[in-house]
């Protein structure tokens, strides 16, 4: 249980920092537009925090059985669906897991946290000496302001400090939204929503 | 004598049923056209009618080429039977002659936003062989008053379009939901944008795919949101003959190949791939597996040509109509069934 839990604090939006070549950033110094890894310490503009029109958060047309409250993912698509009734969907813009690191299931919000903490596993800072240990939960945290924890997995719905990642397949395997989102979801999902996952069909 | 009488009599008899089988099967052929993908092949193109000029559903370029949702449903059929998505004569029909056209033969296919229903089929003795995109009435209004649901219109003024089922549809609408209304007739489609442009009314109702195309027309497109809402049925299909059953399945199943693939994620980038897959589904779909386009009168990898040549359902409503393209359309009930929309397409096996 414990074990399980120190697990998924750790692996999510970190593991991808093995491709990051940037230590922890400042405000202003972020140039690519568009950068593998994370950033541990950088903190996003309001104009980056800004998303694409396509993935900006709104009420959809959605027909589904599945009853009001629930969450569907669509990682093809990089939509998080909060099902409203009524033929309607809530629609945000994710970033989902990068290939190898995609899934699909039926679980249920287990957690809420707000901040959530930081801790790279060890695999990561094997590669990433320079990762720190341990990141207190706050702005310029790859976890971004709020998370979902799912089920007793290593995936969580969570923020982000990369607005830029949304839309993209970068993470390992979490879903991540900015923060205004992120937070927007955690107001209206109580721990134990139903969340389906559903992945592209492979051929 | 009697012998010869005997022999003239029946030599008669046999002419007179010859003749008259010869003379029936004329009036059958004349009535029963079954020979349509025989005179295809010999033509070496589809004969397709579509609508002369229909933003995101057909349209023709300053060369010549045509382009469209509508106009790729007959490409589609044309890669199916050809390999090639260019062996096609577009032939641009009006409303009025649409269905006399098809049923004299001057197309094989009509393409071109019909509404599927009972009585085009009785009537004209025509099928719709598929509904390649779910149309509905819609309405329009100016984003600024933040209205998300069409159950929000209560107390606004709504512009029709006069003597329409439009007008019957808002009516009904608006009943079943005890919410009232003052409704502006218009005559013409201009004065009705001119009413609604000027803010003589907040709504402007008509059918959502043509919504998408008058807002293209206002001055400041972004400042008009259309809503998810759609109120009526409009399933618009590719239409063909009667009684030419052969024919009506290779169009059909050129619709339903696309779905299938969209829905199999098999597209138009990984077609190549698709056909070594090892997954039944796919196999059956991309021709590996089974023989249904032989059956169809085609070939085995019929809706492989398909796909390749045109792509997959998504591929095709995105290039054309999507958010993406110039009109701006979610894929709303056109969606997959299994994706939020009432898109299905009977399985391959």
């Amino acid at each position: 249980m414990i074990a399980s839990h120190l697990f998924s604090r750790l692996a999510c939006a970190a593991a991808l920092a093995l491709a990051a070549a940037y230590p922890a950033y400042a405000q202003g110094q972020y140039q690519a537009r568009y950068v593998d890894g994370d950033q541990p310490g950088y903190i996003p503009s309001a104009e980056e925090e800004e998303l694409a029109p396509q993935f900006k958060r709104t009420m959809v047309f959605y027909r589904t059985t599945e009853a009001p409250g629930t969450i569907i993912v669509s990682t093809s698509e990089r939509f998080l669906y909060v099902v409203q009734g009524n033929g309607r969907a809530l629609r945000y813009g994710i970033g989902v897991g990068r290939e190898g690191f995609q899934w699909k299931g039926l679980l249920k919000i287990t957690r809420k946290q707000e901040w959530p903490d930081w801790t790279p596993p060890p695999e990561m800072i094997a590669r990433q000496p320079y990762l720190p240990r341990f990141m207190a939960g706050g702005p310029g945290n790859p976890m971004g302001a709020r998370a979902l924890y799912l089920g007793t997995t290593v995936y969580r719905i969570h923020g982000t400090n990369q607005p830029q990642t949304i839309g993209t397949a970068v993470s390992s395997g979490c879903f991540r939204l900015v923060n205004a989102d992120v937070i927007d979801l955690y107001e209206r999902i109580p721990v134990g929503t139903k969340v389906i996952v559903r992945q592209k069909p492979e051929i | 004598m009697a012998l010869f009488s005997r022999t003239f009599r029946s030599g008669l008899l046999v002419g007179l049923v010859a003749a008259f089988a010869v003379a029936a099967a004329a009036v059958a052929y004349d009535r029963y056209d079954t020979q349509t993908l025989k005179r295809t092949l010999r033509r070496g193109a589809v004969q397709c009618g579509v609508n002369a000029g229909l933003p995101g559903f057909s349209n023709k370029d300053a060369s010549g080429n045509w382009s469209g949702f509508d106009v790729d449903i007959c490409r589609a059929v044309a890669a199916a039977i050809f390999d090639d998505p260019t062996k096609v004569n577009f032939v641009p029909l009006d409303t009025n002659q649409r269905f006399k056209e098809l049923q004299n033969r001057t197309v094989d296919i009509l393409s071109r936003n019909s509404t599927w229903s009972m009585s085009r089929e009785v009537d004209y003795e025509l099928t719709f062989a598929a509904v390649s995109y779910y149309d509905g009435e819609g309405f329009m209004l100016r984003r600024s008053r933040n209205v998300d649901s069409a159950l929000e219109l209560g107390g606004t003024r709504i512009c029709v379009q006069s003597d329409t089922t439009t007008q019957l549809n808002l009516a009904d609408y608006f009943r079943a939901n005890n919410m009232t209304y003052d409704e502006m007739k218009f005559g013409n489609v201009g004065d009705l944008l001119k009413a609604y442009e000027s803010g003589q009314c907040d709504v402007l109702t008509t059918d959502t795919s043509q919504l998408y195309a008058y807002r293209l027309t206002l001055a400041k497109p972004d400042d008009h949101v259309i809503l998810a809402d759609i109120i009526s049925k409009e399933p618009l299909a590719p239409v063909v003959r009667q009684r030419d059953d052969q024919w009506m399945l290779i169009v059909k199943w050129a619709v339903y190949a696309m779905l299938n693939a969209e829905e199999l994620g098999v597209s138009s980038k990984n077609i190549d791939e698709a056909l070594k897959s090892k997954k039944p589904d796919v196999m059956r779909l991309v021709g590996t597996e089974g023989s249904y386009g032989e059956a169809l009168g085609l070939t085995n990898d019929w809706a492989a040509r398909v796909i390749r040549h045109v792509g997959n359902y998504s591929e095709v409503y995105e290039r054309n109509v999507g958010v993406s393209s110039k009109l701006g359309i979610p894929r709303g009930l056109n969606q997959l069934w299994n994706a939020g929309g009432i898109q299905y397409a009977p399985p391959i096996r």
